[in-house]
């Protein structure tokens, strides 16, 4: 949360000195103090009844605001966060007389309730000029660790899968998952929906697992398949897809606030930040468990024998924002993205908004200032560093490359200790030094990539409300008391240890959580970045445990499966990462090999994709798609809307607006234009113009990428803060300026006219076209459209639907017979032999009416 | 809400909006709303909602000078600074004071070469710089003590248009749309016009940060295509594209009679409005219409100076920044509810003497014309018109290392000079005081924060009210601080 700028009861002149000064803040006028009580003080007679009334509930055994403790003798001449408050002798400089006084303009206390008499803090005076000492009373209790109720920080215990008993529905259960969902249903007295038809059904899970539409064929191909285990067949296959990383991989870029750029205002390019982007979806691809996965990419730097690969998954957290802009505080955001670890790491692994804490006590959950700025520790001390990182592709030719430099170097050394040496003419030695010096410059220069290395300890000093300049007391790295038994140490290395640690209550969860959003549209827990005490409790709490058990911790024997078997359940615990695997479909015929060193962008983790061990997401994600739960029908009656307008009880799948990647990755699929290549730099497809000139100084320029880089996926393009590719924009894509786990779908005219208009969409309705038309070159129109509105939406059109289409291409062919000239230029680069341009135009505006379509945008 | 109220509404939707004429997104918003039907949650985002209580303002043109024009050559004469020219300010000013670039130890205050003059019935200072702005100054609330605690551009950007130095929250007109909707039937609630090169802030200044992105402000441009994406593809006619809407239109209702989803209608509405704003916005930008009195008013075809500076947006953007001018006007007659315009850079560290005067030249009078022509409209009581920066700049000149000469003016976050006119502003008077030498606020200190809760207050809304739900907390535009200034309402 961000820092109070100024209390209210703050005068003017403290405010220009709060801005002014706020490294040192005004030292209080202790000539303002009332005067110390006489007499000799007794604690417990005197001071603890002033203590109790006024202080001991937000300074406690309950809480200890500011990280400050008053009832225990040592703890309260520690002081607090800001450092000490009370100095026995001298009761002028304390700061707890200032604070009770009213004098000290940054603290009054207490904050709310009435103030303390004159007398009162003469008494407090008296008693710290005394010495300060506790009572005869007995101490209070140690703090001992912080304690919670709230359900999500309790150990994570697996649930008994319920047993339902109305026999009408069980035949329904395919797997746990379903057991869970329908226990509830019968609760609330509702039924679950029949499975969606098998074609809605291909395209929502070849959408949902490579976010890729199926292609006729494989529609054909799995509406034929009578055999019992067709779908498990297709969701294996989909699996071992390398666009399975790459659906995936960019659900996890919102979380890594992944972007090409630094941000703010000179928003310099990184052209390498895509390395990591690479190491991401091999990754996913290769099924490294999630662990692992965690590890790697929060201290793969730290790993011993640390290879290239895993500092490069470490780039995740070079992803934050880096300020060039002149005139700034270089330390100011260096703190800034160091936060930014912190909150990130917070928010994607333990779903807490630790970030609330930076400038103040969590106000909700058990997170103290102090623990934040223990998170913050790990962190502090990092350099952030760009390493060599030769791609597979150049590896060998850079190391020859090398071994030349090296080479020619030794030589030119002699040469030049020769010239010394033997005294030679000084115009030869300084021939000698200059070809030396000119080679130096020569040195090969492999691909790079971004990472993290610990670098010299620097302190971490609690930094008072959030204010980088004002430093508090020091801290260590640490992590939160409220959850598991603390890391082992200091480092980052043992931080995502802690993290993925089996008594942690909260990676699990969260993380099965996150997968599960991504198929209902909403979480079993609705807000999957919060599952503090102001986030919404799960919806199905047992469900959400037992996939978090399974997720973790595996039952031995698969789950039970009634009538279908979990499939792929091999027995490597950590699948070592196989080969490329077979082509993940039809038209994948183009995959290039991929460019990621040992792992392979597409390699995938067993024969059928499918880790069995602990922490497997691709176990997860199948655990979940094979379920009935995720097969029923989207479809809703008036009264199911009525009665859960939000599908929380899940009676049914629900249709899902696709991400703005995935709408034009589906027009350029349907088209046919789609580059399947996966991984590779970033890439700029046809942009609007006058988009980078909004840029700072118009400083950015966006170089349309040619051949077939126009055409690759939507989590290629290149991502430059300051000016994002407007179509992502519009269709809900993240700014990538901090983490996002969970996206808006809105639904908005901008987002119609990007469909009708944009370059790249009327460039597919052109191709998709000529596609139609060349593949279907004397056939009538009927059938003509059934292909068109197959390559888009992937089944069949109704008899009303293509009645409608067939009058739709009438007028166009009409209005495009009217005027040829206007008609070649709809058609474009696209034209077909033998077909007249008035006749192709007709079916490019069809084509395009087919990408507006509320289903084409829409996940069934 | 009851089963057969849900299915009455449904009904009714799908009568509206597949009704061959197509009343529309706002007219079926309205339609259900005079029902008592329709909740929050129903309802499509841009709907029109009541304020808390009653307005005064009803659209906002908010003019945004990136890079902070310089208070002290503007807007708060400080004849001190020309007496102590070339001599260093008391320690006490600068210790322990953070600059951009200025060189503390031997930094030497500046002097102003700017003459004053005072305008209106109150008898306002402003520089020679501004004489057409004084000739409405009658209309115009000039604060002199505004304070903001960041001294970065970018950072300073996002506090004065979104309230918070973070990214990822929602900006002024985000926030005013979504509490009160859009009026505009045929263009979007939220418009942003640019002139010149773009902002360091870029797209985060208009941006919907947590809000649903159709709270985003929308980019028009002031010619060629006045939206992305609105112009069909080349050789498709406008035959074809009513075609193509209606096509659309039917095909999803046949699609949405088996899948049920109100979503399916509100793409429906959505292609409407888009279509309608296929006619209504080059409708906008065609000024052809408007008199030549009109265009003389706002100067656009005023001649630009040459000049030798590598700050500005280059050649046109005396022109740009007029039709601006002129087109918020438009948007404010067509019930758009919050008009941004941007211009970059007055960030004048160096040649300020040259570049704040054709800086001036450029916004002086179409500002004023606009001013004037809302009045004689009689749109100024319910149009607010804020000229912002997001700070000011030093007393001191900036004596950055390696330039010899001292031109210009560093950043400066502990004063700084904005002004209002109309929606509920009282005019012809002058907020604030700064202390001698222009450096801190002495009298009436006003936090961006505070400035936000007042703009929400002059429409109607509490600004601890309008809140957002986001990550367990609530926020509101005004972040933690924020108080209405009372001095500042008529």
């Amino acid at each position: 949360m961000p820092v109070p700028r100024s209390l209210p009861a703050l005068s003017l002149s403290a405010i220009a000195v709060a801005a002014a000064f706020a490294a040192d803040p005004a030292k209080p006028d202790a000539a303002k103090l009332p005067p110390p009580a006489a007499g000799k003080i007794d604690f417990d007679r005197d001071v603890r009844p002033i203590l109790a009334a006024h202080c001991f509930k937000c300074h406690g055994p309950e809480k200890q605001k500011g990280g400050l403790r008053l009832d225990d003798r040592k703890a309260a001449l520690q002081g607090g966060n800001g450092g000490a408050v009370i100095f026995p002798g001298t009761s002028a400089d304390s700061r707890l007389v200032h604070a009770v006084a009213g004098t000290d303009p940054d603290a009054k206390m207490p904050p709310e309730g009435p103030s303390l008499s004159a007398g009162q803090v003469g008494q407090l005076r008296a008693w710290i000029d005394q010495g300060a000492g506790y009572g005869t009373q007995a101490g209070p209790q140690s703090a001992g660790p912080a304690k919670s109720t709230h359900w999500a920080f309790q150990p994570i215990r697996r649930p008994a899968v319920p047993v339902t008993r109305d026999p009408k529905t069980s035949s329904h259960v395919r797997n746990s998952v379903d057991s869970f969902v329908l226990a509830r249903l019968e609760k609330e007295g509702l039924n679950p929906s029949p499975e969606a038809d098998r074609a809605t059904l291909l395209r929502r899970v070849s959408l949902d697992l490579t976010g890729l539409p199926p292609p006729p064929a494989e529609v054909d191909a799995f509406l034929a398949d009578a055999a019992p285990d067709a779908y498990e067949k297709v969701v294996d296959r989909l699996l071992a897809s390398p666009h399975y990383g790459e659906r995936w991989g960019r659900h996890w870029l919102d979380s890594a606030r992944y972007a090409d750029s630094d941000g703010y205002e000179k928003d310099t390019g990184r052209p390498f930040a895509w390395r990591y982007r690479d190491w991401m979806i091999g990754a996913l691809n290769a099924d490294l468990p999630f662990d692992r996965f965690t590890t790697d990419q929060l201290a793969g730097d730290l790993l011993p024998d640390a290879t290239v690969d895993q500092k490069i998954a470490t780039g995740f957290h070079r992803n934050t924002l880096t300020n060039k802009e002149g005139g700034v505080d270089q330390e100011e955001f260096r703190v800034a993205a160091c936060v930014d670890r912190v909150n990130t790491t917070g928010k994607v692994w333990l779903g807490l908004t630790v970030g609330c804490a930076q400038c103040h006590d969590h106000k909700y959950d058990p997170i103290s200032q102090r623990e934040f700025y223990q998170l913050f520790a790990f962190f502090n001390s990092d350099r952030e560093l760009d390493i060599d990182a030769p791609l597979a592709s150049e590896r060998e030719q850079f190391q020859a490359r090398q071994a030349a430099f090296d080479a020619e170097k030794a030589k030119l050394r002699v040469a030049v200790e020769e010239a010394r040496v033997k005294k030679l003419p000084a115009a030869e030695l300084a021939k000698r030094e200059k070809a030396q010096a000119a080679h130096a410059q020569k040195a090969p220069t492999p691909a790079k990539a971004m990472t993290l290395a610990a670098g010299p300890p620097r302190p971490t000093h609690v930094m008072l409300r959030g204010d980088f300049l004002r430093k508090g007391v020091e801290v260590k790295p640490g992590t939160l008391a409220v959850l598991h038994k603390p890391a082992a140490g200091g480092t980052r290395l043992d931080l995502a240890r802690w993290l993925t640690s089996q008594d942690n209550p909260l990676t699990a969860r969260v993380t099965v959580n996150w997968v599960w959003a991504k198929y209902f549209g909403r979480g079993l827990v609705s807000t999957p970045e919060d599952f503090g005490t102001q986030g919404d409790k799960p919806t199905h709490p047992e469900l959400l445990d037992w996939l978090a058990s399974e997720f973790k911790d595996p039952a031995p024997t698969p789950p039970s499966f009634p009538g279908k078997g979990v499939g792929g359940a091999g027995s490597e615990r950590n699948p070592s990462p196989g080969p490329s695997p077979k082509k993940g479909g039809e038209e994948d015929s183009d995959s290039a090999p991929p460019s990621f060193p040992g792992k392979g962008v597409g390699g995938s983790g067993s024969e059928k994709g499918i880790g069995s061990g602990a922490w497997s997401l691709k176990r997860l994600h199948k655990l979940i798609v094979t379920s009935a739960t995720y097969r029923q029908s989207s479809a809703v009656t008036p009264d199911l809307i009525a009665r859960d307008p939000l599908n929380v009880l899940l009676a049914r799948q629900s249709r899902l607006r696709l991400e703005a990647e995935i709408v034009r990755d589906e027009a350029l699929a349907a088209s046919g234009l789609l580059t399947r290549t996966v991984g590779g730099p970033s890439v700029r497809p046809p942009q609007p113009p006058g988009i980078s000139e909004l840029t700072y100084a118009n400083s950015v320029r966006w170089v349309e990428s040619t051949g077939p880089d126009r055409y690759k996926r939507g989590l290629y393009i290149w991502f430059q803060r300051t000016s994002p590719y407007p179509m992502l924009m519009t269709f809900d894509g993240p700014d990538s300026n901090v983490c996002v786990v969970r996206r808006e779908r809105s639904n908005t005219p901008l987002q119609a006219l990007a469909l009708l208009n944009d370059a790249v969409f009327v460039e597919c309705a052109q191709a998709l076209a000529k596609r139609v038309l060349a593949e279907m070159k004397d056939a009538p129109a009927g059938a003509r459209a059934d292909l068109m509105f197959r390559l888009c939406l992937g089944r069949e059109p109704a008899g009303k639907e293509r009645d409608r289409l067939l009058k739709l291409v009438g007028e166009f062919r009409e209005l495009a017979a009217a005027n040829p000239a206007e008609a070649a230029k709809l058609v474009g680069q696209y034209k077909v032999e033998g077909v007249a341009p008035a006749e192709a135009a007709a079916w490019v505006a069809l084509g395009r009416t087919l990408l507006n379509l509320d289903e084409f945008v829409t996940r069934e | 809400m009851h089963p057969h109220a849900e299915a009455l509404i449904q009904s009714r939707r799908n009568f509206l909006a597949t009704s061959a004429n197509g009343v529309g997104l706002l007219a079926l918003a309205s339609l259900l709303r005079d029902d008592g039907q329709l909740t929050a949650a129903d309802s499509s985002p841009l709907a029109v909602r009541p304020p808390h209580f009653a307005p005064k303002a009803k659209n906002c043109i908010c003019i945004y000078l990136e890079g902070a024009p310089s208070q002290i050559d503007l807007f708060d004469p400080k004849p001190k600074l020309n007496e102590m020219h070339g001599q260093k300010l008391p320690e006490s000013f600068t210790k322990n004071v953070r600059f951009a670039f200025l060189q503390k130890d031997t930094a030497a205050v500046l002097g102003c070469k700017r003459t004053w003059k005072k305008y209106g019935r109150g008898g306002m200072d402003l520089s020679d710089l501004l004489p057409h702005l004084g000739t409405v100054a009658d209309d115009v609330c000039l604060v002199r003590s505004m304070h903001t605690e960041a001294f970065n551009h970018h950072p300073g950007q996002l506090l004065m248009n979104t309230g918070s130095t973070m990214f990822g929250r929602p900006s002024m007109g985000s926030w005013l749309t979504y509490g009160l909707g859009s009026e505009s039937r045929n263009l979007p609630g939220y418009v942003v016009l640019n002139a010149g090169r773009g902002t360091s802030g870029g797209t985060s200044n208009w941006g919907s940060g947590f809000l649903p992105s159709s709270h985003a402000g929308v980019l028009f441009r002031n010619q060629g295509e006045p939206v992305l994406n609105l112009n069909n593809p080349a050789g498709l006619s406008a035959a074809m594209q009513a075609k193509t809407i209606e096509a659309v239109k039917d095909l999803n209702g046949v699609r949405n009679a088996q899948v049920g989803d109100p979503e399916v209608n509100s793409r429906i509405a959505a292609y409407e409005l888009a279509y309608q704003m296929q006619s209504a916005a080059p409708e906008l930008i065609d000024l052809t219409k408007e008199d030549r009195k009109t265009l003389d008013a706002y100067g656009l075809d005023r001649p630009e100076p040459e000049i030798k500076a590598a700050r500005g947006g280059g050649k046109g953007e005396f022109r740009a920044f007029a039709a601006n001018c002129l087109l918020a006007r438009r948007l404010v007659e067509r019930g758009v509810r919050f008009v941004s315009l941007f211009h970059a850079s007055w960030d004048h560290h160096s040649n300020l003497d040259v570049e704040l005067p054709h800086n001036c030249l450029m916004a002086d009078q179409p500002v004023a014309a606009l001013v004037r022509d809302l009045k004689q409209r009689g749109l100024l009581d319910s149009t607010l018109v804020l000229w912002l920066s997001e700070f000011g700049r030093t007393p001191l000149g900036e004596n950055r290392d390696g330039r010899s000469d001292v031109t210009g003016r560093d950043h400066h976050p502990f004063c700084f000079s904005i002004w209002a006119a109309g929606g509920g502003i009282k005019g012809g008077q002058v907020v604030g005081k700064t202390d001698e030498f222009g450096w801190n606020v002495v009298e009436d200190p006003i936090h961006i924060n505070d400035l936000h809760a007042t703009v929400l207050h002059l429409f109607g809304l509490d600004h601890l009210k309008l809140t957002y739900k986001f990550q367990g907390r609530d926020f509101r535009l005004t972040d933690v601080g924020g108080k209405v200034v009372k001095k500042l309402l008529a």
